[in-house]
């Protein structure tokens, strides 16, 4: 009797064994999870939309300050930044797995704490794809599957609804004062890109330039993105009033909130590009700015 | 000689309408908190030379710039029978000239540049330098044997040579009263005997000097002593006096003796073991 | 004995207006394309070529470039200035304008209006736009008038300088504290905080002039009363020098010129610094005339970097504040080579 229960134990811890989950995280760290994570930390806001699109969001315990949606996370215990994470507190929760980004600081500290921290960045489409099925191995999620094609359906969707007037139309997309463009190189150029529009700043320039903004005037652009607190005073910028995507209103607006779904390449990366396809459909059906 | 000449140049003095070129009534002086000079009076005659000496802490330099107006006082200071405090700045700059002890200057004037801003209680707003500005400063600095650094740099010169320069900055006031604060700091004993020499031409032409020194015997070769102790003045008189001997031996706790030698006085020290 | 290399200070003016005057020219044809714009100009200055955007290179020219290169100018004149006239008034050869924390206090203002207006920096209206400069200016302003307070008056140095590092070191503080609740802004204030001409148009050239011209004449009058001041308090006043009057004075005017072109170029480090110090070497000092060398040396420190800016990775930008950061802390460091090698910090 004893000598079968042995075995059986043996047999299970071989089972479990074989069956803990092994990764190799963005630092090249090899994280082994045993079993499904019941307390999540995530450090990185596309981390926590991809867990719950996942649907693990109740296995969140806490999030960083700047992880926003969906709404249930922002009553979480907010654990810090991706840059300073509160390691006292993150420890407190007694996470079984911590995710953050590959940048961030202070993981080194928590994994000699003992807590097991998985290091994933998506920085462009494939690799949004890539985290969403690694993500889905080290949360024991069956079939990330549903969250790519829906993530694909949107693409879809946003590439139908671009009307044949706005295709190869030159767009300027700026993301933050300075200016700063998004290049074609950029997770941003790469949605412009498959929208059939194309990038006045090329891959050459590296994916966020800090660019003169003369190359903007003679680039003439047709379509010019900011965001919408930058729209007013577009056409106060010295010589910009000769930019023929202001003088048409050929422009795009996008919010705080809409700067999220644009700039971070997770599950939502699909909703950026109907954003954009939207907006391009009123202008080139109507020609009048939102 | 170039002393001669320099005496020469020294010759147009403001004639002050009283007698007393200074005159320091009632005067009381706080600094941080506590009181550093207790009613003084003292009365400077033009044409005199007065050496204001006394022990550590006695106020000596604290009297000098009080009768500088460079601290707010209780009391009274006026300068040849003018109160100093109703006295507008540009003439005070031009009856007073003041050096200060251990100035810390900035390197990057050169010497010249340095005995020039001398000139400025002469200079009006608008005005830049003229020639004479020009010749008395140069005048200045021969008189201090430093004409030779006019264009060197401050900073490069030696402490002896810096005070010759920042006196020749005083004298190119050209005020009638100069108040100098330790002119013999850093000085070689030549340059000291040189120094005495042109105070001597200067009081014989018509300035009143004032000079704190706390080498005793070089102050005795003065025309008056101005003892002081404590923040009060003990004694003023002339310094062949035995009374101003007997009071500057005091206040020192008879640890000098003032004796003539060869003419001319000077302070031993005196051991403790009589 | 130190020769110097040019022995009137007229010589040297004009050397520098002239040099300066090749910078504005090449700033006309540093564009998005480095320098080689001699056909696109060439375009404009001739009718023989009748190229089909040859009107849109005129208005390029002269909306876009010149402007900067004017505005580059401005703001390195009055760095200039203020760095000449916080050496003097603090008899430090290390001074340099934001000594008296106006650089924080610019940067907290910018930093609240953005929250206050969530916008960009720089990219408002012009009402609005004229707020967000206010605000930097503002910011500046209140700054130094906080370490004026802590001072308890300008009249001593010591705590003049430790209450400026106090203040710049809290409102710093203040700032990255704002900055960690909306970091969105982080970019636009990255933009601010290491300087940058991109959006210099004719009217900030006219209100930095506006700022510039007043702070000239007034050095230019009080120039030999600057003179006094290096030999120390005590003495200027013996002198019959105003000290404290000249020094309210002579602070004011250094915060309102750092307060301007803060508003409106950003933080761009060592022209303040460097300036004064470059041009005293060069010819004998007197601030009569130095201080107005030292702003037309800084005028074309800055046109020098804002060419560079432009062109060394065109279309790209480089930080116009990086630049002279690398050229001043280049030059700081041949300047303290050249101290251990000979004597005395000239």
């Amino acid at each position: 009797m004893k000598k079968w229960l042995f075995l059986l134990g043996l047999w299970c811890g071989y089972c479990c064994a074989w069956a803990a989950v092994n990764l190799t995280d963005d630092k090249g760290r090899q994280v082994s999870i045993a079993q499904a994570p019941k307390r999540i930390v995530s450090l990185l806001p596309s981390l926590t939309e991809t867990v719950c699109a996942l649907g693990r969001c109740q296995d969140l315990v806490g999030v960083d300050r700047y992880s926003n949606f969906p709404q249930a996370v922002r009553k979480l215990p907010q654990l810090g930044g991706g840059l300073d994470p509160q390691i006292e507190a993150i420890f407190a929760l007694k996470p079984d797995l911590v995710l953050a980004a590959s940048s961030s600081p202070g993981t080194e500290r928590l994994a000699a704490l003992g807590l097991t921290v998985l290091q994933l960045e998506p920085k462009d489409q494939a690799d949004a794809v890539r985290v969403i099925r690694t993500l889905a191995q080290a949360l024991y999620v069956a079939d990330p599957e549903p969250v790519i094609r829906q993530i694909d359906l949107e693409f879809a969707q946003a590439q139908a609804l671009m009307p044949a007037g706005a295709r190869g139309k030159k767009m300027y997309f700026e993301v933050g004062t300075g200016p700063y463009a998004a290049g074609a190189s950029s997770f941003i150029g790469q949605t412009i890109s498959q929208l059939g529009l194309v990038n006045i700043v090329g891959p050459e320039l590296g994916p966020f330039p800090k660019i003169n903004p003369e190359w903007v005037v003679r680039a003439q652009p047709d379509v010019v993105v900011v965001a919408d607190s930058s729209f007013s005073a577009l056409a106060q910028r010295p010589g910009w009033g000769m930019v023929r995507a202001l003088k048409d209103h050929k422009v795009c607006t996008f919010s705080q909130a809409d700067g999220d779904l644009l700039v971070r390449a997770g599950p939502r990366m699909g909703q950026g590009a109907l954003l954009l396809a939207r907006c391009l459909q009123r202008l080139y059906s109507t020609g009048q700015t939102p | 000689m170039a002393d001669a000449q320099a005496q020469a140049g020294w010759g147009h003095f403001v004639k002050s309408h009283s007698a007393a070129a200074l005159q320091v009534t009632g005067l009381h002086v706080v600094l941080s908190g506590t009181k550093v000079l207790h009613d003084v009076n003292a009365s400077i005659t033009r044409g005199r030379w007065v050496s204001i000496v006394g022990p550590n802490g006695a106020g000596k330099s604290t009297l000098l710039a009080a009768m500088a107006g460079l601290l707010p006082v209780q009391g009274r200071v006026e300068i040849g029978g003018e109160d100093l405090q109703a006295m507008p700045a540009a003439r005070r700059a031009q009856q007073l000239a003041w050096m200060g002890q251990g100035e810390s200057v900035g390197d990057d004037l050169s010497a010249l540049d340095l005995t020039l801003l001398g000139r400025l209680p002469h200079q009006s707003w608008f005005s830049g330098l003229n020639a004479a500005d020009q010749q008395h400063a140069e005048q200045a600095l021969r008189s201090m044997h430093a004409l030779q650094w006019r264009d060197r740099y401050v900073g490069t010169l030696s402490g002896g040579e810096r005070q010759r320069v920042l006196l020749a900055r005083a004298l190119a006031v050209q005020a009638p009263v100069l108040l100098l604060d330790e002119p013999l700091a850093n000085l070689d004993p030549p340059h000291q005997a040189d120094w005495l020499e042109l105070m001597r031409t200067l009081v014989d032409a018509g300035a009143t000097v004032v000079s704190v020194l706390h080498e005793i015997s070089m102050a005795l070769q003065a025309d008056e002593l101005l003892v002081m102790q404590q923040g009060r003045v003990v004694h003023q008189g002339a310094c062949t006096d035995a009374l101003s001997h007997r009071a500057l031996e005091s206040v020192f706790d008879d640890r000098i003796q003032v004796r003539t030698v060869d003419g001319q006085l000077v302070a031993l020290p005196r051991s403790t073991r009589r | 004995m130190r020769d110097y290399v040019y022995q009137r200070p007229l010589v040297l003016g004009l050397l520098l207006c002239a040099v300066t005057l090749v910078m504005l020219l090449a700033g006309m044809l540093a564009g998005s394309n480095g320098l080689d714009d001699w056909h696109g100009l060439g375009a404009w200055l001739g009718p023989a070529q009748p190229e089909a955007d040859s009107g849109m290179m005129a208005q390029i020219v002269w909306q876009i470039r010149m402007p900067r290169s004017m505005g580059a100018w401005l703001a390195g004149a009055l760095l200039g200035l203020a760095g000449a006239l916080s050496q003097a008034v603090f008899r430090n050869p290390l001074a340099d304008p934001y000594l008296l924390g106006s650089a924080s206090g610019a940067s907290l203002g910018v930093c609240l209006a953005l929250v206050g207006l969530d916008g960009s920096l720089i990219d408002m209206h012009w009402l609005a736009r004229l707020g967000l400069t206010g605000a930097a200016f503002a910011g500046a302003m209140l700054a130094v008038a906080m370490t004026a307070a802590l001072a308890s008056g300008v009249a001593q140095t010591l705590r003049l300088l430790l209450a400026g590092v106090v203040v710049a070191v809290v409102l710093g503080a203040a700032t990255s504290l704002v900055l960690q609740m909306y970091p969105h802004l982080l970019q636009s204030m990255q933009g601010f905080m290491l300087g940058s001409t991109a959006f210099v148009g004719w009217d900030s050239c006219a209100l930095m002039l506006a700022a510039l011209l007043p702070g000239l004449a007034l050095a230019m009058v009080l120039g030999r009363w600057l003179d006094g001041l290096a030999l120390g308090e005590q003495t200027a006043t013996s002198l019959g020098l105003p000290v404290r009057p000249m020094r309210w004075v002579l602070i004011m005017t250094l915060a309102l010129a750092t307060g301007a072109a803060v508003a409106h170029t950003g933080l761009i480090a060592f022209v303040g610094l460097a300036a004064p110090h470059i041009t005293r070497r060069m010819v004998r000092w007197g601030s009569r005339h130095g201080v107005l060398l030292a702003s037309l040396m800084g005028g074309l420190l800055l046109v020098a970097a804002d060419l560079l800016a432009r062109v060394v990775i065109a279309p790209r930008e480089l930080p116009v504040g990086v630049l002279t950061a690398l050229i001043g802390g280049a030059y700081l460091l041949w300047l303290m080579r050249r101290h251990k090698q000979g004597g005395g910090i000239s």
